[in-house]
């Protein structure tokens, strides 16, 4: 008997059942009386499906080129990594500070480790090169993926290659430098464009913004994405091209302009805020706001100067948070300087109000803001867990050796509230923020807390020091 | 064995253990703190008055506590094991206390303990499992007991015998049944029919085929929905060729003959392993390739730890499994070995067609990660594939086998990834659970490895790559 009787003529029969499709009688032929000829075919049958190679599929699927030119981290310390990341109940800022230092030294995880951090690659894949990008897509639809490369340098002709967080600071450079050289890039790969990379792009235009972006603005009340219509809608205002700013409207009527001084008369600014607005809710309600009105739009408002603007608002609290906010938003760190003098607990209040981003501000201005808002505190730095968290997550960098002092000198580990101290969301976050020149510091203060307490914040510092350290990178 | 901080992490049997040893890696806590003879102990001090005692040995990670824990290794067996490992804590050199020789004692297995002179090492000469049957007559053992035993012993196994020849005729009256109704039907009820067949097969002291039944069902769903009842076809096939070959023994050779017994349920004793003269030794360098854990329906766990033959004469098996069942209510996933550890021992093989299964005889040196290539054959997989297939001719019930392979590639279709060979054409589906973990694997041009085949899927342990080793977690 052979394989393809046995198909045609016994797999029928045993798959059906043989009281419905007989096995055929010719065939069964028991080896012995006490033999049952079924069984027998049963077996015959299922050790020739044994032998059977398994099917190859007609088709394979071709794997995406990917073209990294970044080094993938030094074995030795891949386990580390990997022990580190999925550490259980682990927080967010030891994956946030590793990104960070995969993106600036331009290394990658193992390609062999993506599956085993798929969490951290998710969360970070901008950072970690474009193979850790293709991982994190992969189940995206092909349309909402893109070829992936990482040029080392870029120009013109490669922008939109790198990663979109790359991509974006190319094109903030090339605002600074080119603004309307800039502009065209983006009018010529915009309709290629998701929506989330409409917005982060668009953001850019807040660099030298100017009336020639106007026709290229005026389209885009008609985009798809609500929040990038919001955003044309908000510079088209700055530009004075639309009508009139509504937002600026809805702030003017809650500022009251008065007079004072004797001699040299000079502009006093006060904010009503509305009657039935709780304590609680104010910082709030002053983003809401405030957030579409630019610093020029207001002095103009009120025909003084931006610096004047800012004396006449220096009595008035809830106006010193909404100035600060403005310019946190157009990135003008020398007036946020002049109205942190006037308000020392901005940290506080812009944290109150729920301030998320810090739009497309360098990784330098970033950290210039950090010290711009830390720096009032001096000594008596806050100790709430939720004020340091934000910061790390608003300006996603470490912290300048300057806040990073302050912390370290005023032992703000051991200043903090009794049930939290040396616990892992405290340590973790001071690691991850801590520069390398104040490692070595950092280190001593964890030695007075129990070694349990410890193990991560500890394996993180190693772990950096060992990526800034080796050379044997692949 | 070195012990290291990633040996500890796989040996724990959850995080929390962790956590709990790490807060007892203080000195404050051990009183006692010695070592001596390839072991470390120590005390450590608990709630209760008393200090917990614990040991453990550095050679194959074993351990003990005194502590009431239902966790293994407790937190302070964790905890001892990790202060070794850092080397935070001073241990001081002393000779080993009785309650530490007691346990060693009593622990089943070998080690490279130093107390052990070579000649006490040797494997000596011991009769043939079947001769063990009949126990030598000692000097201070009483003749008249020892008969009286003997005859117990075999009337017992009369009794057994007969019980698995009944209960394979039930077994012949359940597969014809399922013939009739055919395997479509079959796969509709497969849990509930198999379930009362193996509790039959488990009153009729089959334990072996038992098992095989009660679990049919996962596998069978572990498999796309059209595949499944073609497999039925096979796993019943199997299931009565073992029940025919099994009442023929006296017909078949020697070794299948012992395929067959072992696949019913007679099980040989790791005692009457090492005590049979004929058994297959070798001695050799090997690693860990793969280690498999399967939780089983007895509340059992299974982990299987495959070896790969690194040095050592042709001829003899180039892969061993050890098998370790550990109680599932523990948390312990591994057994001792970690993938990539190399151990120098000397092991039994079970006797069968194609020796797989084995013992560690002798361990002539602990486990020590190596960071050496697996001295695979220059071969690719289609040479391999094509052993099996000799392998399954003699051995027809052969479950899982290792296939070694060079210059292949991993290639997919859809969500499914294949091993595939190209110069042959012949694809293995790779597992269904390394659909993630291999597909890295899948941008590389050509990979050589090992990994483990069991007739439907194929679950690739280790790999060596132009992006470096690869090796299952």
């Amino acid at each position: 008997m052979n394989p393809i009787t046995l198909h045609t003529k016994v797999l029928p029969s045993l798959l059906g059942g043989t009281s419905r499709h007989p096995l055929p009688g010719d065939l069964i032929r028991p080896s012995s009386l006490s033999s049952d000829g079924a069984l027998e075919m049963l077996t015959l049958m299922g050790q020739a499906l044994r032998f059977e190679r398994p099917s190859t599929p007609e088709s394979f699927i071709v794997e995406p080129e990917i073209k990294d030119n970044r080094k993938i981290i030094a074995d030795g310390l891949r386990r580390p990594l990997i022990r580190l990341l999925t550490t259980k109940n682990v927080t967010e800022h030891p994956g946030r500070a590793l990104a960070r230092v995969f993106d600036r030294l331009r290394l990658r995880p193992h390609p062999f480790d993506l599956p085993l951090i798929d969490g951290f690659i998710r969360s970070n894949a901008e950072k970690l090169g474009p193979t850790a990008q293709q991982w994190a897509d992969r189940q995206k639809p092909d349309a909402e993926t893109r070829s992936y490369f990482d040029p080392e340098l870029l120009d013109e002709s490669n922008w939109r290659q790198a990663t979109l967080s790359r991509s974006v600071a190319y094109l903030e450079q090339r605002r600074r430098d080119d603004a309307d050289a800039a502009r065209a890039l983006v009018e010529s790969t915009w309709a290629q464009e998701e929506a989330d990379a409409r917005f982060r792009l668009l953001q850019v235009f807040q660099t030298r913004l100017s009336i020639s972006d106007q026709p290229f603005l005026s389209r885009l009340e008609k985009d798809r994405a609500p929040r990038v219509r919001a955003l044309a809608a908000r510079f088209l205002a700055r530009l004075g091209a639309s009508s009139e700013n509504p937002a600026l409207g809805a702030c003017l009527e809650r500022i009251k302009q008065s007079q004072s001084g004797l001699l040299r008369k000079h502009t006093i600014l006060k904010t009503e805020l509305p009657a039935n607005l709780k304590d609680q809710a104010a910082s709030r309600w002053i983003l809401q706001t405030f957030t579409d009105v630019s610093f020029g739009e207001l002095a103009g408002a009120f025909k003084v100067t931006e610096k004047e603007l800012i004396e006449s608002a220096s009595k008035d609290e809830p106006l010193l948070l909404a100035l600060a906010l403005i310019a946190t938003n157009e990135c003008r760190l020398d007036l946020l300087e002049l109205v942190i003098a006037n308000l020392p607990n901005a940290w506080e209040r812009m944290f109150e109000a729920g301030l998320e981003t810090l739009g497309t501000m360098t990784a330098s201005e970033r950290q210039r803001w950090e010290e711009i808002v830390v720096h009032p505190y001096r000594k008596d730095v806050p100790t709430a867990y939720s004020l340091w968290d934000w910061l790390h997550r608003i300006t996603d960098s470490e912290a300048p050796s300057s806040v990073m002092s302050i912390a370290l000198h005023a032992k703000l580990l051991t200043k903090v509230p009794e049930q939290e101290r040396g616990g892992a969301p405290w340590v973790e976050m001071i690691a991850a923020i801590c520069p390398a020149s104040q490692r070595q510091e950092l280190r001593e203060q964890l030695t007075k807390f129990d070694q349990s307490q410890t193990i991560t914040p500890l394996a993180l510092l190693e772990i950096l020091d060992g990526m800034e350290n080796d050379r044997t990178h692949v | 064995m070195s012990l290291t901080f990633e040996r500890i992490e796989a040996l724990a049997p959850d995080q929390a253990s962790l956590t709990a040893a790490r807060k007892l890696l203080k000195s404050s806590y051990w009183p006692t703190l010695a070592e001596g003879e390839g072991l470390a102990w120590g005390e450590c001090q608990g709630s209760g008055a008393t200090p917990y005692r614990v040991v453990i040995n550095e050679a194959n990670a074993g351990y003990k506590c005194t502590c009431p824990s239902r966790k293994f290794p407790c937190k302070h067996a964790l905890a001892l094991m990790w202060m070794r490992a850092d080397r935070s804590a001073a241990f001081a050199p002393a000779t080993v206390p009785d309650w530490v020789k007691d346990w060693l004692f009593r622990r089943r297995g070998t080690s490279n303990s130093p107390s052990k002179t070579d000649d006490e090492a040797k494997p000596k000469t011991r009769p043939s499992i079947r001769l063990t049957e009949i126990p030598a007559a000692g000097a201070d053992v009483d003749p008249k007991a020892e008969q009286r035993a003997a005859a117990t012993r075999e009337r017992n196994r009369l009794e057994r015998e007969a019980a698995v020849l009944a209960g394979l005729e039930d077994l012949d009256t359940w597969l014809s049944d399922q013939v009739q109704q055919g395997m479509a039907n079959f796969i509709a009820q497969t849990a509930q029919v198999c379930r009362t067949i193996a509790q039959r097969l488990v009153d009729a002291k089959a334990p072996g085929l038992a098992g095989r039944l009660d679990g049919l069902p996962t596998r069978l769903f572990t498999l796309p929905g059209p595949a499944r009842p073609s497999a039925a076809i096979r796993e019943l096939g199997q299931v009565h060729l073992i029940s025919q070959a099994y009442r023929r023994t006296s017909e078949l050779p020697e070794l299948l003959a012992a395929d067959a017994r072992q696949a019913v349920g007679w099980s040989v004793t790791r005692e009457a392993l090492l005590n049979d003269s004929e058994r297959l030794r070798v001695n050799a360098k090997w690693r860990v390739f793969a280690v498999l854990s399967e939780a089983q329906p007895d509340r059992l766990r299974r982990v299987e730890t495959w070896l790969w033959r690194q040095s050592g004469t042709d001829g003899m098996p180039q892969c061993a499994v050890l098998l370790d069942f550990i109680p599932i209510s523990t948390g312990a996933t591994v057994g001792g070995y970690l993938v990539g550890d190399q151990i120098d021992a000397e092991l039994s093989f079970y006797r069968s067609t194609i020796p797989l299964r084995a013992q560690i005889n002798t361990l002539k040196k602990g486990a020590e990660q190596s960071s050496e290539p697996l001295t695979l054959p220059d071969e690719p997989l289609s040479a391999s594939y094509a052993k099996y297939e000799h392998a399954l001719a003699q051995l027809p019930w052969l479950g899982t086998i290792p296939l070694s392979f060079r210059t292949a590639s991993v290639r997919r279709n859809r969500e499914q990834l294949y091993l595939c060979d190209d110069e042959s054409g012949l694809s293995l589906p790779l597992h269904a659970s390394q659909a993630n973990q291999a597909s890295p694997l899948a941008s590389l041009d050509r990979i050589d490895g090992i990994g483990l085949w069991n007739g439907y899927e194929f679950t690739l342990a280790w790999a060596e790559t132009q992006l470096g080793r690869w090796m299952r977690s």
